[in-house]
């Protein structure tokens, strides 16, 4: 109870102390503020790019694995990838045949630059990939409108197609797209279905894809000099490794892989895009922490300072105060509220700039577009903490020194 | 019979200035009994400061005892003598001592603050008191508002607000005129007849016969002890001048 009542008094006294030296202490706590400034504005790009990302990855499906030719990670070397035969139609199928331990397990082809049109609308963007009817059973499957290919379709290779999200966008950018007739390399498409919206800034190519039956594919563009990806859904997070253990057994045994010799194919994960931006959020981090860092030592140097001047300026009050009754700790919680009140002060004006700066970004610059145009909640709450840690470590020794402070001499004081 | 309020036994203060040692107080000894009205009087340099600052547990006595309410307080810590001071000792200064940005009611609570009392009961004893020394229409006034000797009642006020076992007085009327001095001291005069004990520090003479014993100090010592008639003291103060004669 009493110690409540000290509390408030010493918030009070310190707000009043901060209003008293209004200019002063705008002029204190810059440090503070632009060190406040650099670590919300870290947090908030950090946390749109780890968002984005894991928005992306579990889209893309954090069970999904993906048998290729070509590695995504990165870590296997270009040349040793390139070299690498193609995965053929064969090969594909036997795996999916041969393999039993997963949800699911189909096959993909695609081919670029093929001119896709409507009425007068033609792109060269999008892929044209073909693939069954049990993709619509992975995540990247998902329907918006209409329907996915159907089995059917998948045997008697009908000429009809599903759009993702862009593609149908840009191809219908007003109309409803399904029932609608699409010409791809030339040949008629009926549209039974559009994807929904799957993949963020990062990941824009996924839905720039249009799905066909295989079987089409191959009456349209061939299978040859073509290499299959197989898309593999585990089941859950769980069984990846057995499941990739399995592959990889089965795909060595197929490709006919001698003992002891490297894999000629990848097993790829979603789980690949985090090791990709990995090194950028280092870097991020890095430069936010020494930039801040620096700051907040600075502005903690001029909190001491002019929170030594504040002790002298106040001598007699406090040692009015310790006439009346005041313990060295209401005194001590006073100059360290001040202190702390400072820099929360600081770091509050600096999220208010932050804030403007995020949102002047997102609407201006287009690569920034996966970032939110605010800084998050989380973020403005941790940076206030760290100012009020600041506040009080700069705090402490003039806050002790006025504790000590002898009461005659003080009330002495001129 | 009741046992006295403050018991001094051989108090000495040594205070070091650089390489020398001042003796402020060189072995003081009294006692003072509750309701007493006890005037110290000294000239500058006497060490009626240091012992007015020893009195009120402001500081500590280099040796000797110093009993208070039956407790020996002579070496007892920052906060506990904080502690005392708070709910025992109300002080009148010769410079107020008020905080200047605060109003007459904030300076008033200021020692129910420290008390821990919730708001609402320091306002409201706050406001009685200082309606006691009849600043009742001056609540909300800050110091510099207010008169000199508005100024001392408010800080009367303020060593009143916790019914203290004593006031304390520095040269209360150091600073004021002449007639303000008289109404500042008849309120003394009242918390005294009220049964309040005080001791009041003043080099004046004619502000120290408002007190019923007087306490001369010189060099650190005790010069003279002497207790006057009480009667004396309830005239009206006209009549005191005369008597000093």
């Amino acid at each position: 109870m009493s110690r409540w009542v000290e509390l408030s008094e010493a918030l009070a006294v310190a707000i009043d102390a901060i209003r008293a030296n209004a200019f002063r202490s705008l002029l204190t706590t810059l440090g503070i503020a632009v060190g406040s400034l650099f670590v919300s504005l870290m947090g908030w790009f950090l946390y749109g790019l780890d968002t984005t990302l894991e928005q992306t990855i579990t889209l893309l499906g954090p069970d999904m694995l993906y048998v290729d030719k070509w590695d995504w990670s990165g870590q296997t070397r270009w040349e040793e990838v390139r070299s690498r035969k193609d995965i053929t139609y064969r090969q594909a199928q036997e795996l999916i045949s041969s393999f039993t331990g997963a949800e699911v397990a189909v096959p993909l082809v695609d081919a670029f630059g093929i001119t896709v049109s409507v009425g007068g609308r033609t792109t060269k963007d999008l892929a044209v990939v073909g693939t069954l009817s049990t993709y619509g059973q992975t995540p990247l499957g998902t329907v918006q409108f209409g329907r996915f290919l159907s089995a059917v379709e998948d045997r008697y290779g009908a000429p009809v197609v599903v759009l993702g999200y862009l593609a149908a966008r840009e191809l219908f950018p007003r109309e409803n797209a399904i029932g609608k007739t699409v010409r791809i390399a030339g040949h008629p498409f009926t549209v039974v279905g559009v994807l929904e919206q799957q993949g963020t800034t990062l990941a824009e190519f996924i839905d720039k894809q249009v799905f066909i039956p295989l079987l089409t594919f191959q009456r349209v563009f061939g299978f040859a000099k073509r290499s299959f990806t197989i898309a593999v859904k585990a089941g859950s997070e769980e069984r990846m490794e057995q499941v990739r253990a399995e592959l990889r057994a089965l795909m060595r045994r197929i490709r006919g892989s001698p003992p002891g010799a490297p894999d000629d194919f990848s097993i790829n994960e979603t789980q690949v895009f985090r090791d990709q931006i990995a090194g950028l959020r280092q870097a991020v981090w890095g430069v936010g922490i020494g930039m801040s860092m620096l700051s907040f030592i600075v502005g903690i140097i001029g909190i001491v300072n002019i929170m030594f001047v504040s002790v002298v300026e106040r001598t007699r009050e406090i040692g009015i105060r310790k006439a009346v009754g005041a313990r060295r700790s209401s005194i001590a919680l006073q100059f360290l509220l001040e202190a702390a009140l400072l820099c929360v002060a600081g770091a509050a004006i600096a999220l208010a700039v932050g804030n403007g700066i995020a949102a002047l970004i997102v609407l201006a610059v287009p690569q920034a577009k996966f970032l939110t145009p605010y800084i998050p909640p989380q973020h403005i709450g941790l940076a206030l903490l760290i100012a009020f840690t600041a506040g009080i470590i700069a705090g402490w020794t003039p806050a002790l020194r006025a504790a000590r402070l002898d009461p005659v001499q003080a009330l002495r004081y001129e | 019979m009741e046992s006295p309020l403050i018991v001094l036994e051989n108090i000495t203060k040594v205070y070091r200035l650089g390489a020398e040692e001042v003796h402020a107080l060189r072995g003081i000894s009294l006692q003072i009994d509750r309701n007493e009205y006890v005037a110290i009087m000294g000239p500058s340099g006497s060490g009626k400061s240091t012992l007015m600052h020893i009195l009120g547990l402001l500081d500590r006595p280099t040796s000797g005892r110093y009993s208070f309410r039956g407790q020996d307080v002579s070496q007892l810590s920052d906060d506990e003598l904080a502690r005392l001071r708070n709910r025992e000792i109300g002080f009148v200064f010769q410079n107020f001592n008020l905080l200047p940005r605060a109003t007459a009611l904030k300076n008033v609570e200021l020692p129910l603050i420290y008390a821990g009392l919730p708001a609402e009961e320091r306002r409201q004893r706050a406001r009685a008191a200082l309606e006691a020394v009849g600043l009742g229409d001056r609540l909300h006034h800050r110091p510099n508002e207010l008169s000199g000797g508005q100024c001392q009642r408010v800080a009367i006020a303020r060593a009143l607000v916790v019914n203290p076992s004593l006031i304390l007085a520095d040269e209360p009327t150091g600073n004021l005129d002449t007639a303000t001095s008289e109404d500042i001291m008849q309120l003394f005069n009242q918390l005294w007849q009220r049964g309040n004990t005080i001791v009041l520090v003043t080099h004046e003479e004619h502000i120290a016969r408002h007190a019923q014993r007087i306490i001369r100090i010189r060099d650190g010592r005790i010069e003279s002890d002497t207790r006057y008639d009480v009667t004396v003291q309830r005239q009206p103060t006209g009549g005191l001048e005369c008597l000093d004669g």
